[in-house]
C-alpha cells in the first residue's frame, strides 16, 4: 500500500448536509447508509509531551481561526518525539488537545510502538500524508502498468454556499464561481475560472506540488497539502485579482497571475 | 401544460408570501388558471395576505390525509375568477406533509387543467421547504439586498440544483429566477445597501424583478389585498413587470435608480 491519505467517514463539518438529508429521509427506507468519503484531517505533530507547552501553542494557533478549529477532528503525529511516548503521556496530550477545542480521533502510523499505543487507547491509526522525519520501512512494490492520469473533473455550475465538490485523484476545474462557504477540493490542482469566495483545497492527499488557481481571488481559506491560510491572513492586496497559490516548503505562497 | 413555480428564499421575512400572492394574482389577471399553495404548515400566512382567512374550512393537510377532496379545500378568490388558494394547516406540524401526498395534490391540480401552481415555501431548508421545491419546474428566489439573505439564497440555489425531482432526473434542472425585494435605490446610492449588480454578480443569475421597499406592502398585507392589486403603488408595477418577465416578455427594469429630484423639490426639499 502506498503511503496514503487519511480516509475515513468522519466529517469535519457535518452541519452542511444534515438539514436536507433529514428531509430526504422520507425517500429512503434503510436504517443506515455506509458511505466512504475523503476529508482533510488536521494533523498535529507532537514535538513534546509537556501538556502546558502544547496547550499554550495550540491555543495561540487556534485563536487565529477559532471557528475553523472548534471541534475539529485531528490526527496526532507522534513521530517527531525523540523518545517513545507512554500511554499516560499520550492520554495527557489528547486531553490537552481537547482543552484547546479540538478532538483527537487517531494517531498517525509510524513505529510499532505507535500501533501498540493506538490499540491500548482504542484509536485508529492513519497513514501519514507526508514522509515522516524518521524513515519508515516501506517496501516499494514493483511499478504497476502506468495508467494515464484521469482527466480533470469539470464543474460548470456555480458551487453554491454549503456545497462541496471533490475531485478524487485528479484536478478540478470550475468554470463558474465558488460562493462564500462553499468548498472545492482536489487531490490535484484546483482551477477556478470565476470568483473564489469560499474554500479551496488542493493536494488533498498530500501532493505538495498541487496549486490553486483562480480568476478572482476572494477566498475564505486556501489549503495545499494540509497547509492552509484563512481569510484574515490572506494577502489583502490580491483581493479580486487573478491569483495562484502554491506550497514552498511549509509556506503557502500567493502571487498574481498575468501581471 | 401546468407549470409548478416555487417561491423560496431560505431566509425568513424577505417577502416570499407577498411575492407568491402577487405573482399568483398577476398571472390570474392575465387569464391564467392559478392555484397558490401555502407550504408553511403550522405557520400559515398566505390566507391572510390573500384575504381569505375566514373562508378556510379545509386545508392542504386535510387533502393529503384524505379528509376532504381537493375541490373542497380550494378557496376561490373573490376578486379573480381563475385564482384559487390552498391554505396550510395551522394546527398540524410540518411532518404532516409527505412526498407522495404532495405529489398527488400537484398531479390532481395538473389534471384539473391549472396553468400555474405557485408553491409558497416556508423559510429554512427543512421538510416544508424541501417539498415545496421538490416538484418545481421553475423557482423564484426572493432575496433582500443584504448579505445574509444573499448567502441563504445561494444555499437554496444549491439545493434547487441538487435536491429537486428535475435535478435528480437530469432533465434540465429547475429554471431559476431572482427577485429582489425591499430594494431602496436611495440606500444603494449611499452605499448602505447592495445593488442589483452586486447581488447578480454574487448569485450569478439574472433578475426577474426588483421590487422597491414601500409602506404599501404592509398596508396591503393588513388589508388582505395582494399588493399587486394596489394600482397606485410602485410595488404593484414592479410585480406586474416580474409577471410579464416570467411569461417571457422583455420589460426594462424600473425602480432601480434614485428618482431625480426636480427643481422645486431641490429648492424646497421634499
Amino acid at each position: 500500500m502506498s503511503p496514503l491519505p487519511v480516509d475515513c467517514a468522519v466529517s469535519r463539518s457535518p452541519r452542511v448536509d444534515l438539514a436536507m438529508n433529514k428531509a430526504a429521509d422520507a425517500f429512503t427506507e434503510h436504517a443506515i447508509e455506509i458511505r466512504f468519503g475523503q476529508i482533510g484531517l488536521v494533523q498535529v505533530r507532537i514535538h513534546t509531551t509537556d501538556p502546558g507547552v502544547i496547550l499554550d501553542e495550540l491555543t495561540g494557533r487556534t485563536a487565529t481561526a477559532p471557528q475553523f478549529f472548534q471541534r475539529t477532528a485531528v490526527c496526532l503525529d507522534l513521530s517527531p518525539l525523540s523518545t517513545e511516548a507512554s500511554v499516560a503521556e499520550v492520554r495527557a496530550v489528547i486531553d490537552t488537545v481537547k482543552r484547546a477545542g479540538m478532538l483527537a480521533v487517531g494517531l498517525t502510523q509510524g513505529s510499532a510502538a505507535v500501533d501498540e499505543l493506538a490499540k491500548v487507547l482504542e484509536m485508529p491509526t492513519f497513514a501519514p500524508y507526508k514522509t515522516p522525519n524518521r524513515p519508515v520501512p516501506v517496501v516499494q512494490p514493483p511499478d504497476p502498468v502506468v495508467e494515464p492520469p484521469p482527466p480533470a473533473l469539470m464543474h460548470h455550475q456555480p458551487v453554491r454556499s454549503g456545497q462541496r465538490v471533490y475531485a478524487r485523484d485528479r484536478d478540478l476545474i470550475v468554470t463558474s464561481t465558488v460562493a462564500a462557504s462553499a468548498e472545492v477540493m482536489a487531490d490535484g490542482c484546483v482551477h477556478i475560472y470565476g470568483s473564489l469566495r469560499g474554500r479551496a483545497m488542493a493536494g488533498a492527499h498530500g501532493d505538495a506540488g498541487a496549486r490553486v488557481f483562480c480568476q478572482e481571488f476572494n477566498a475564505e481559506l486556501v489549503s495545499i497539502a494540509g497547509v492552509f491560510r484563512v481569510f484574515e491572513t490572506l494577502p489583502a492586496e490580491l483581493a479580486g485579482k487573478p491569483v495562484q497559490a502554491w506550497l514552498s516548503g511549509e509556506d503557502l505562497r500567493f502571487s498574481r497571475i498575468g501581471g | 401544460m401546468t407549470e409548478i413555480i416555487v417561491v423560496t428564499s431560505g431566509k425568513g421575512g424577505v417577502g416570499k408570501t407577498t411575492t407568491s400572492a402577487s405573482i399568483a394574482c398577476g398571472l390570474a389577471r392575465r387569464g391564467k388558471r392559478v392555484a397558490v399553495i401555502d407550504f408553511d404548515i403550522g405557520l400559515r400566512n398566505l390566507d391572510l395576505i390573500m384575504g381569505c382567512e375566514r373562508r378556510v374550512v379545509y386545508d392542504f393537510v386535510n387533502v393529503i390525509q384524505g379528509e376532504c377532496t381537493l375541490r373542497q379545500a380550494l378557496i376561490k378568490d373573490k376578486r379573480l375568477e381563475t385564482l384559487f388558494v390552498l391554505a396550510a394547516s395551522q394546527t398540524r406540524d410540518k411532518d404532516a406533509l409527505s412526498p407522495e401526498g404532495v405529489r398527488k395534490v400537484l398531479d390532481d391540480l395538473t389534471a384539473d387543467g391549472f396553468d400555474y401552481i405557485i408553491c409558497d415555501s416556508p423559510a429554512g431548508i427543512e421538510k416544508g421547504a424541501h417539498l415545496a421545491m421538490y416538484f418545481a419546474d421553475r423557482a423564484v428566489v426572493v432575496v433582500n439586498p443584504e448579505v445574509s439573505s444573499v448567502r441563504d439564497s445561494d444555499r437554496i440555489l444549491g439545493l434547487l440544483a441538487s435536491k429537486t425531482q428535475r435535478a435528480e432526473k437530469g432533465n434540465g434542472g429547475v429554471k431559476e429566477h431572482l427577485l429582489l425585494t425591499r430594494y431602496s435605490p436611495r440606500r444603494v446610492a449611499t452605499g448602505e445597501m447592495m445593488s442589483v449588480a452586486d447581488v447578480k454578480d454574487i448569485l450569478g443569475l439574472d433578475v426577474v424583478g426588483v421590487v422597491p421597499e414601500s409602506v404599501d406592502v404592509l398596508s396591503a398585507s393588513n388589508a388582505g389585498v395582494p399588493v399587486i392589486l394596489n394600482e397606485e403603488s410602485d410595488v404593484s408595477r414592479a410585480y406586474e413587470d416580474a409577471v410579464a418577465r416570467l411569461l417571457g416578455e422583455t420589460v426594462p427594469l424600473r425602480f432601480v435608480d434614485e428618482p431625480k429630484k426636480g427643481f422645486f423639490s431641490r429648492i424646497f426639499g421634499g
